[in-house]
């Protein structure tokens, strides 16, 4: 019995695994091997298709659109937790919004395509930086997060900084702020990974060249040359391996809110 | 100083939310009365839209379609959670396996895609030179299987995470006394840690089914819809009608139409479940 546990749970490993494993393999494929389609009888090395990707020019190709879609992605993950901090920080002294923010926790963003558009058609923002930004300068889901990390914090310990005189900044940024440390990192990968792969909303909302995010352009390149599998691979290991990293170094903290949210 | 002051704070994020969130959950409606491409003048035609929805065949073998994803990723989903969430229990691989599980979920969609996509491609993908590889371009069966196994593979880490936490919340003497009054393993399984389990596997299945009426994104990534319009599901059908085919009016109305389908769904299945208790 447990011996067929192990078996079951390293099977599930290697197929979860596989996909990521394959990544890895095929970006660094010489793209003579893949043409002949003679793949895994001898092992190669090659940096040929990270060169591909460097042909374009920088800002339309491939790593000029990583760099504008991290930069992009930071910046609202940034504006992200900073609304949250705030908002969390009412909660925690009182603000009756929590059934508000519950509330919007359950509208499914994904289907408000067409009204997002209509509204950003109205404000005359779209094919603008901002389509991509305001509408994600706050999210229930991080405010959320932050508020229960918040709840953690001792009451005693706010009222007796207030006593000696602290105001709201002196408590936001001197005692919060390092105490919420690790919630606001865990909700910042969080934020960010849910940012980066927005996939069919930048697409409508921000179609022009100047405004593709990496997401957009790697499709884009699937759709165009789905054979092509040298360079593409290449693109999604270098698109990937930054969140990945990033996920390993916080690891524990991200499963962790996760748990602690699924107690609240 | 007055604690009401920092009331305050929570503004930028009410106003940012009210204007992008709300504001756009509530306006659907109007726009669901408009007969509009986006570019041409809106022009109200009431519920027009509503009765076209009703009378629009692939309307119906969309829903048809999405149901069927839905049930297809669903069960699998949940049994896997839960099989998953029991072998991985007290287990000294446990933290690893589980970080592992949920990286699928973070990383670049786009990038998973292109893995998933030249791993699976019955054509020239990897493992097509090594075994047969289903014809998921040519079969909406397989296709709506690749696209069930990519939402799968996603998730599985929330799913266990979901268990899991259930599980640990069981406290170990309950176990012990089963052990001690002479229950076998399977016993013990079936009379007190399934029925504990329930709260997490009833979540996980209202959860499901919403997200699986209303994701699309994973069948635009891989199949676009196709083979066929075999992996159309209703959220790829609004996303299609609304921006490919211009009908952003028509699409408006089809999102409240979900909307109700979700509500109704999840509504149905916490009562089914409660009343089986």
């Amino acid at each position: 019995m447990r011996w067929a546990g192990h078996a079951f749970v390293g099977v599930v490993v290697f197929l979860v695994a596989l996909p990521f494993i394959w990544m890895a393999y095929a970006a660094f494929i010489p793209p003579q091997l893949i043409f002949t389609g003679d793949i895994f009888s001898q092992l190669a090395f090659s940096l040929e298709n990270f060169r591909v990707l460097s042909q374009e020019g920088f800002w339309d190709g491939f790593w000029g659109r990583l760099l504008f879609s991290a930069l992009l992605t930071g910046g609202v993950t940034l504006l992200q937790l900073l609304t949250g901090f705030l908002a969390a920080y009412a909660l925690k002294e009182g603000a009756p919004l929590l059934p508000f923010f519950l509330l919007l926790l359950a509208i499914p963003v994904e289907l408000l395509l067409v009204p997002l558009y209509g509204l950003l058609a109205g404000l005359r923002l779209l094919d603008t930086l901002w389509a991509l930004v305001l509408p994600f300068a706050a999210s229930p889901f991080i405010v959320y997060l932050l508020f229960q990390g918040m709840r953690t914090v001792p009451e005693e310990l706010l009222e007796a900084a207030r006593l000696d005189g602290a105001g709201h900044r002196v408590l936001l940024t001197r005692i919060l702020l390092p105490l919420l440390r690790p919630q606001l990192i865990a909700a910042g990968v969080l934020a960010f990974a849910a940012h980066w792969n927005l996939v069919l909303y930048p697409r409508i909302v921000a179609g022009s060249k100047e405004l593709k995010t990496v997401q957009t352009w790697i499709t884009d390149l699937q759709r165009q040359n789905p054979a092509d599998w040298g360079p593409l691979s290449a693109a999604a290991l270098a698109a990937t391996l930054p969140l990945v990293i990033v996920y390993l170094l916080y690891e524990r903290r991200i499963v962790e809110t996760f748990e602690e949210g699924l107690k609240g | 100083m007055g604690r009401r002051s920092a009331y305050w704070f929570a503004l930028p994020a009410v106003g940012f939310l009210g204007l992008f969130l709300l504001y756009p959950f509530l306006d659907v409606l109007r726009f669901s009365t408009w007969d509009w491409s986006g570019l041409s003048e809106p022009r109200p035609i009431g519920l027009e839209n509503y009765w076209d929805i009703l009378q629009d065949p692939d309307f119906y073998k969309s829903l048809r379609i999405t149901l069927v994803f839905g049930a297809m990723t669903l069960l699998p989903f949940i049994l896997l959670s839960i099989l998953l969430a029991l072998a991985l229990d007290g287990q000294p691989y446990e933290r690893p396996v589980k970080a592992l599980l949920f990286l699928p979920g973070l990383v670049t969609l786009g990038g998973a895609t292109v893995a998933w996509y030249t791993l699976f491609s019955p054509e020239y993908g990897a493992l097509a030179s090594l075994v047969p590889v289903p014809r998921w371009d040519q079969s909406p069966f397989w296709a709506l299987v690749l696209v069930s196994l990519f939402t799968i593979w996603r998730h599985i880490g929330y799913g266990v995470l979901v268990v899991s936490a259930r599980l640990k919340a069981i406290p170990k003497t309950l176990l012990e006394a089963a052990a001690v009054d002479g229950a076998s393993p399977a016993q013990t399984f079936r009379f007190i840690t399934l029925p504990l389990l329930r709260p997490a596997i009833t979540y996980l299945l209202v959860i499901g089914t919403v997200l699986s009426l209303q994701s699309y994104t994973a069948v635009f990534l891989l199949t676009r819809g196709g083979p066929f319009g075999g992996t159309e599901v209703l959220g790829y059908y609004l996303y299609k009608t609304g921006f490919e085919v211009g009908r952003l009016g028509y699409a408006a109305a089809l999102t409240v139409v979900i909307l109700l389908l979700t509500l109704f769904f999840a509504a149905a299945q916490v009562r089914l479940l409660r009343e089986e208790k």
